[in-house]
């Protein structure tokens, strides 16, 4: 693969090489046919005004011309206005950018031949900007099995423009796709075909009933019969909530054991760095200012790749879709839609993939809002924090309390977003918004390889965005622990971080937190995880001593449950932990959520309005609660 | 397009009733979302059934005769006028 640098069309060694632009409606079976073309290569391009990621591959067509093949966003429309940044922008950037380029391009437009006169309204668009033009309509497989048949001869000659059908399943229908690219690339004059003519009546021209038999009408009838319980008024919801709870309950069991693995994994590479190196402060800044970081970036990932999978079969299958049209009402309510419910739902794994994910969202004030809401989604940084936290305080509980209080904070972060929204829909973002128009496409059996090449693409962006910064926090957090602040030094008995910058900061916001009950050494921790929420055990752990408190909390959670006031009196009680966890499920403690935000607003005012807003929110939280529990007794 | 009769009194494709077969005729929204919507695949002369509706006043599930099958807010389905198509 080449540099992202080289595929900017007139840039390096790319700037004769055609590109050939996968368009077409979202769920068409681009991202299949993409697959099928480039053996499930992608590359993120590098284009000039295009700010978002158009995965791309090299691929080289029968005559040994290479070609770049790039996959667009879906898009209805190339006539109608959309807003620059939402999915459709991009494609439509992406085109103008091709035709106002010198190099050689081919548009494929990937229409789904079950709903051809949907598909053919496009075509007509793209003729009449006299685009050139290639048609793949895919899905043959379900077409047959449906008892039908395109008449792709007399489709290509009633729109002036080559017609192919694949089965995108099909390996061996690459060569015809790659065949036909070829062909179209080397004609001298490429005519963008017909722009006048009615797309119902085509389709009604070319698609014909080959078979009526009962197996194709039970084929033709499942989507209706499914739709019958999933989106049954009463039935729905119920199968709906049960749904989700199932996905996140068999994410943390599946991703847990992978977890333990790579822990050990690191562990054992500190080990040798430790004997590789020695003791000394660059041993201990690689070990655990980088290696540490690195640790807490990897015990992340398998949530991360496992729930992205899980999202993925659920909307290549059909059924996300569905959600949407379930929660559209109670979205409705706080100013936002069904579009919202992706991003919002992708926000429990991690932020920063879903604000990305909100660019299907076409109205642009809801877009925003549901950006400015979602880190207050429970992502799973949060998790190691409630576990000690609850660990700490209320190991004494029976487990069913320990389990509605983790469940609690679930929904706690829920009821805080939508609560976000529905203000914001009242005051910032405030406007007339996009009520709900969705496709809802026909139910069909996910394919591995896209679903793969999904979680692959989410992972690497996590790594790259998220990951960076974790290190990168992690190491600033480890000099700001270990080196002295200068002219101070600890007492005789005091631990050496007592002298350390970081504690000096502590001390010194005392007064601001001290209602929350929060002491210098919580809020050491609040600092380390200013960059990212993960890096609160680890920092509290170095704060009391304990070694690899991230792998097993306990011995911190005891520390936390036994410290001490010098009068002897407990340091912290159950009211601070419960004023701590209202801090965590408010506060954007999250460096790349708000690089994230910045990169999809364009700008620093809402990333900051972002952090203002949730550190305001949080601390008021935790002030209330810590107050409250104390005037009600809790110790 | 079907050469069915239509009953020319027109109404919203909100008041239409389950199973009943109507034919897009205009759509009171702005310029640029009844472009988008038309293009999406709601457009005047289009033929919709309504499949179903959610609860509490939620989109409606609608089927086109171009195949597609859509969830509508009854926000725009209320602006989208239609004509019941005689079966």
């Amino acid at each position: 693969m080449s540099a992202a640098a080289d595929a900017v069309p007139g840039r390096g060694g790319d700037a004769k090489k055609p590109t050939v632009a996968l368009i077409g409606r979202p769920n068409s079976g681009k991202s299949s046919l993409y697959n099928l073309v480039t053996g499930g290569n992608a590359r993120v391009g590098n284009y000039p005004g295009i700010t978002v990621d158009v995965l791309e591959a090299d691929v080289t067509l029968p005559s040994g011309t290479p070609v770049k093949v790039a996959d667009l966003p879906g898009l209805y429309s190339v006539e109608a206005t959309v807003a620059q940044d939402t999915d459709e922008g991009v494609a439509r950037r992406f085109l103008e950018t091709l035709r106002s380029g010198q190099e050689d391009f081919l548009v494929v437009q990937v229409v789904d031949p079950t709903r051809l006169a949907l598909g053919l309204r496009l075509t007509r668009e793209l003729a009449a900007a006299k685009l050139p033009l290639l048609l793949v309509l895919t899905h043959e497989d379900v077409l047959r099995s449906e008892g039908r048949a395109v008449d792709t001869e007399r489709l290509s000659s009633e729109l002036g423009v080559p017609v192919i059908l694949v089965d995108a399943r099909d390996r061996n229908a690459k060569a015809r796709v790659l065949a036909s690219v070829d062909d179209r690339l080397r004609e001298r004059e490429r005519a963008a075909g017909r722009a006048t003519f009615d797309p119902a009546d085509v389709a009604h021209r070319v698609v014909r009933e080959v078979s009526t038999t009962r197996e194709v009408e039970r084929r033709r009838r499942l989507t209706e019969r499914l739709d019958a319980v999933l989106l049954h008024p009463v039935v729905g919801p119920f199968l709906f909530v049960g749904l989700m709870a199932l996905v996140f309950a068999a994410v943390f069991l599946v991703a847990d054991p992978v977890t333990s693995l790579f822990d050990e994994l690191v562990g054992l590479a500190r080990s040798g760095l430790d004997r590789a190196l020695g003791e000394g402060l660059l041993a201990s800044f690689i070990a655990d200012g980088v290696l540490g970081g690195a640790g807490t970036v990897l015990a992340f990932m398998p949530q991360i790749v496992i729930l992205t999978v899980a999202l993925e079969l659920l909307e290549a299958s059909g059924y996300l879709a569905r959600g949407a049209f379930l929660v559209d009402r109670l979205l409705r309510l706080l100013g936002l839609s069904g579009r919202s419910f992706l991003p919002l739902l992708m926000g429990h794994a991690c932020a920063v993939p879903a604000i990305a994910s909100t660019r299907v969202i076409r109205d642009p004030r809801e877009r925003l809002t549901t950006i400015l809401v979602l880190p207050l989604m429970t992502c799973s940084a949060r998790l190691p924090t409630y576990g000690l936290v609850i660990q700490a305080f209320f190991s004494e509980r029976s487990a069913l309390f320990r389990a509605c209080l983790f469940v609690g904070l679930y929904f706690s972060g829920i009821l805080a977003g939508l609560l976000a929204s529905w203000v914001l829909r009242h005051t910032a973002t405030k406007g007339k918004g996009l009520p709900l128009v969705l496709e809802m496409p026909a139910y069909r059996v996910p394919q591995a390889r896209v679903v793969m090449r999904k979680a692959y693409t989410v992972s690497k962006r996590f790594l790259r965005d998220v990951g960076t910064t974790i290190v990168i926090a992690s190491a600033i957090l480890w000099v700001l622990l270990e080196i002295p602040m200068p002219g101070k030094t600890p007492a005789d008995d005091a631990p050496p971080i007592e002298a350390s910058v970081a504690a000096t900061i502590g001390q010194a916001v005392e007064p601001v937190t001290r209602p929350a009950g929060f002491d210098w050494r919580i809020n050491v921790g609040l600092i380390g995880s200013f960059g990212a929420r993960e890096l609160m055990v680890a920092t509290l752990g170095v704060v009391y001593g304990i070694e690899d408190a991230e792998d097993d909390a306990a011995p911190l959670a005891e520390k936390l449950a036994e410290a001490k006031r010098p009068d002897g009196t407990p340091l912290y009680g159950a009211r601070t932990g419960l004023a701590l966890l209202a801090f965590f499920v408010l506060a954007c403690q999250c460096m790349s959520t708000v690089a994230a935000i910045r990169r999809e607003t364009g700008g620093w005012r809402w990333p900051a309005f972002v952090v203002a807003y949730t550190y305001g929110v949080g601390w008021l939280a935790a002030v209330a609660v810590y107050q409250l529990g104390g005037a009600l007794g809790v110790r | 397009m079907s050469d069915r009769p239509e009953r020319t009194q027109s109404t919203t494709l909100a008041s239409a009733t389950l199973g009943q077969r109507v034919r897009v005729v205009g759509a009171r929204l702005e310029g640029d979302v009844a472009a988008w919507i038309a293009a999406v695949g709601l457009h005047e002369g289009e033929e919709v059934v309504v499949l179903r509706r959610a609860i509490l006043g939620g989109p409606l599930h609608v089927r086109t005769a171009s195949g597609g099958e859509f969830a509508v807010a009854q926000e725009i389905a209320a602006c989208l006028d239609v004509v019941e198509v005689a079966s």
